[in-house]
């Protein structure tokens, strides 16, 4: 026979604070959790919503980054022209971008971080997706303008619509602020490639992004490219060069959570059982009458049991309420693979909350399992006599 | 000291209790020691870096490289010990997961500009007498099993190139995870990996001043002195410098932070729960300690020196098994870019008074509380 969870629920009510305190540790832990853990989701998932399916990135072979690489302007006329690259009207859905690196101090400190500066050409905007200007316009081709992403323009100083930035012996005005759906160019600037060229002295460019038809074109027109012997160039898709960049700074943070919150349960499951131990010690005579009125050892232990994963479930929703906010705060951090900042969202996501609440219904079980045992394997007699 | 036996009766009086709030008070003084470290080993390098280093580059970004021939006129300026090219490889020895750093120097000038690099005097000259000669910090010989005489590889994403080492010494410093070669022979890679872009260049200048006074001073000659150049310049000291690389990390730290005070809050709540939980039931008591005339404030005293004595054995025990593991296991062998895992003495010291902290005001509402109330309200209590 199964004692009423009313029972669990108006003991729990009756010790509140003590109830609040068990949960509010068990909620702290879930709720470190889900930071560390949202930390790391917000930078994969930023990384991995960069690259387009269908988009192809051409680097040189042996590059690990853009940033490291070069195609000459012949590869590029070369490979414009491959089959498989879509064709808008008789113009190849292909461009050719530069990337560079510009040392910014943060808002409000003397250091900050090198801040990824990309040329692109008029095919980049169709190439990839979700470019919104937000305030100001965009730069005209040919002239030595900015438009900066919204999220590095508020991070960092000098960037705003109407500053001036340096790039060697060149101004560049910034004209305007974009957007483009939390993909990591939110961490760039961007401005014109012939431009950029000019401005570094640069003869080649670091990357060229080809748009194909579907899967299979992007899988053969890869290995045509990466296969060819004469190139020494490297096709990828670009959505697998933008996911290999997550490992370096995310799995450091996953491996932190983990270390963190396994140290921190471990702290939670001994408050815990601290709490359930009094709890029994202060009701051995009513569990001894509750044995008397014919419930058995197994109901008791339930009870008890119930009466923690209770406390522990309130603990992971008040850790859930904890984190949730972190959704709306942005931060940033640098991307190792550019040696650059990456800008990016805190993600609590649906199955990080899924984790926590199993992590936390564990904590509880484990928290309150001996303390159980002792109040079901308690003697009646000696029960009522305490 | 009259009531130390006292205390020291009521800890023990619910062992089960005691143990497991000690055992909670360990692992979580454990965990903020190690955190507080990782944030020390953070900004080492801006805080231990030679105050009479200066570190010169392309005031755009490290991205872009200085022509080698400012380091004669770097060298003219006065204050000036010694300069030499300091310039990112970024070779991957094996697999990209094996990351350490590695540089292109001035073999000649190196023992000068960083004398904490220590090897002995053999090891310097076979250092310098060969073109593809290599040393290798302490750590890096025993994580990797390289030894003098032997060849490695690295393989190099900006050159494309593998190129080949000979390990011609073993040193011993501050950060001993690093790979130095020669200058000269980078040239040669450039030459020959045909990248024009690279050619007569460096990354880096990093020079010595006679004195840390000079550091400004010299800084601010440099980068007037190349301020209308096609590479303008930016120097700083070196402790500067490494804060530059410290603020890249953005806002890690100050989660780092956050999470501190979420462990020590939570470490106030197990605390408080059960010092409330240990003074409740003893109310019965304090009426009778305040029938036979003991004071509010000696009974308060007790229940005080008895969290405090808790949390100080828990504090004690956790901290002391963090910094006798990070001693006796150097974590920098598993943590890529740390150089170092030690506890610093402000770290502990810190842990230690949070403790202190926790045991006081988690004792504080309850015992308020329960020695307020009268003997005869004390006496009827039913808990």
């Amino acid at each position: 026979m199964a004692l009423p969870i009313k029972y669990n629920l108006r003991n729990l009510v009756v010790r509140k604070g003590s109830t609040l305190a068990t949960a509010f540790t068990i909620g702290l832990t879930v709720a470190v959790f889900l930071m560390v853990m949202a930390l790391a989701r917000g930078i994969d998932l930023t990384l991995s919503s960069s690259g387009e399916p269908l988009n192809l990135i051409v680097v040189r072979e042996g590059s690990t980054a853009e940033l490291n690489s070069s195609v000459s302007r012949e590869q590029f006329n070369d490979l414009r022209y491959l089959d498989g690259v879509v064709k808008e009207g008789d113009q190849p859905l292909a461009t050719a971008e530069i990337i560079t690196l510009i040392y910014k101090p943060r808002k409000g400190m003397s250091q900050g971080s090198n801040v990824m500066v990309r040329g692109v050409g008029p095919m980049s905007f169709k190439l990839h997706s979700g470019f919104q200007v937000v305030q100001g316009r965009t730069f005209q081709a040919g002239l030595t303008e900015a438009v900066v992403s919204k999220r590095i323009s508020e991070r960092f100083q000098g960037l705003d619509v109407g500053d001036k930035f340096r790039i060697q012996t060149t101004d560049y005005t910034v004209v305007g602020l974009f957007e483009t759906g939390g993909k990591a160019f939110e961490s760039e600037i961007w401005v014109d490639v012939n431009s950029l060229a000019s401005t570094t002295n640069r003869e080649t460019f670091s990357s060229v992004l080809l748009r194909v038809n579907d899967a299979n074109a992007l899988s053969a027109l890869s290995k045509r490219i990466t296969d060819d012997p004469k190139l020494h160039l490297k096709a990828v898709s670009e959505r697998t060069f933008y996911e290999d960049q997550q490992g370096v700074a995310s799995g450091a943070l996953k491996v932190l959570a983990g270390f963190i919150t396994f140290i921190m349960a471990v702290g939670a499951g001994f408050a815990g059982m601290n709490t359930m131990y009094a709890a029994v010690a202060r009701r051995t005579k009513e569990i001894g009458t509750l044995r008397v009125l014919g419930f058995g050892r197994m109901s008791i232990l339930i009870a008890f049991l119930l009466e923690s994963m209770v406390v522990a479930l309130l603990g992971v929703v008040i850790g859930v309420l904890l984190a949730m906010p972190l959704n709306f705060v942005s931060t940033g951090t640098s991307n190792w693979t550019n040696f650059s900042e990456i800008a990016f969202n805190f993600k609590v996501t649906f199955d990080l909350i899924l984790i926590a609440f199993i992590f936390g219904a564990m904590i509880g079980f484990v928290g309150s399992l001996l303390p159980s045992i002792r109040a079901a394997r308690l003697r009646i007699v000696e029960a009522l006599r305490a | 000291m009259r009531f130390a036996k006292l205390i020291l009766k009521n800890v023990l009086r619910n062992k089960l209790r005691t143990l497991l709030t000690v055992s909670s008070l360990v692992v979580s003084l454990f965990l903020i020691v190690t955190l507080g470290t990782i944030l020390t080993e953070f900004e080492r390098g801006s805080k231990e870096g030679n105050p009479s280093r200066l570190m010169t580059r392309h005031s755009v970004s490290l991205a872009f490289l200085l022509p080698i021939g400012d380091l004669q006129r770097i060298q003219a300026v006065q204050g000036v010990k010694a300069v030499m090219p300091f310039t990112w490889f970024g070779g991957i020895y094996k697999d990209e997961r094996n990351f350490f750093a590695n540089f292109a120097v001035d073999a000649k000038k190196m023992r000068e500009i960083y004398p904490e690099v220590k090897m002995t005097d053999a090891e310097w000259q076979a250092f310098a007498a060969d073109r593809q000669g290599a040393v290798v910090g302490k750590k890096l010989a025993v994580m990797y099993g390289f030894t003098p005489g032997q060849r490695i590889t690295l393989k190099s994403p900006i050159y494309n190139q593998d190129v080949e080492f000979i390990v011609r010494g073993i040193y011993s410093g501050n950060d001993e995870k690093t790979l130095f070669f020669h200058h000269e022979y980078l040239n040669e890679l450039v030459a020959s990996a045909g990248a024009d872009w690279a050619k007569d260049k460096a990354g880096i200048f990093a020079a010595l001043a006679n004195t840390p006074e000079d550091v400004p001073r010299i800084s601010q000659e440099i980068d007037a002195m190349f301020v209308n150049t096609d590479a303008p310049t930016k120097s700083e000291s070196e402790r500067e410098f490494a804060a530059s690389f410290e603020a890249m990390m953005g806002g890690v730290k100050k989660f780092l932070y956050g999470i501190m005070a979420a462990i020590t809050f939570s470490l106030l709540l197990v605390m408080g729960n059960t010092m409330a939980m240990t003074v409740r039931e003893r109310t019965k008591e304090v009426g009778t300690l305040k029938a036979i005339g003991f004071k509010r404030y000696t009974i308060a005293g007790l229940f005080l020196g008895e969290s405090i004595l808790v949390s100080v054995v828990g504090a004690a025990i956790g901290i002391g098994a963090a910094v006798l593991l990070y001693r006796s296991v150097d974590m920098s062998y598993y943590i890529p870019n740390f150089v170092s895992f030690k506890p610093e003495p402000e770290t502990v010291i810190a842990a230690f008074v949070l403790s202190l902290i926790v045991g006081i005001v988690s004792v504080g509402y309850s015992t308020y509380r329960v020695t307020g109330l009268t003997i005869a309200q004390a006496l009827r209590s039913t808990e």
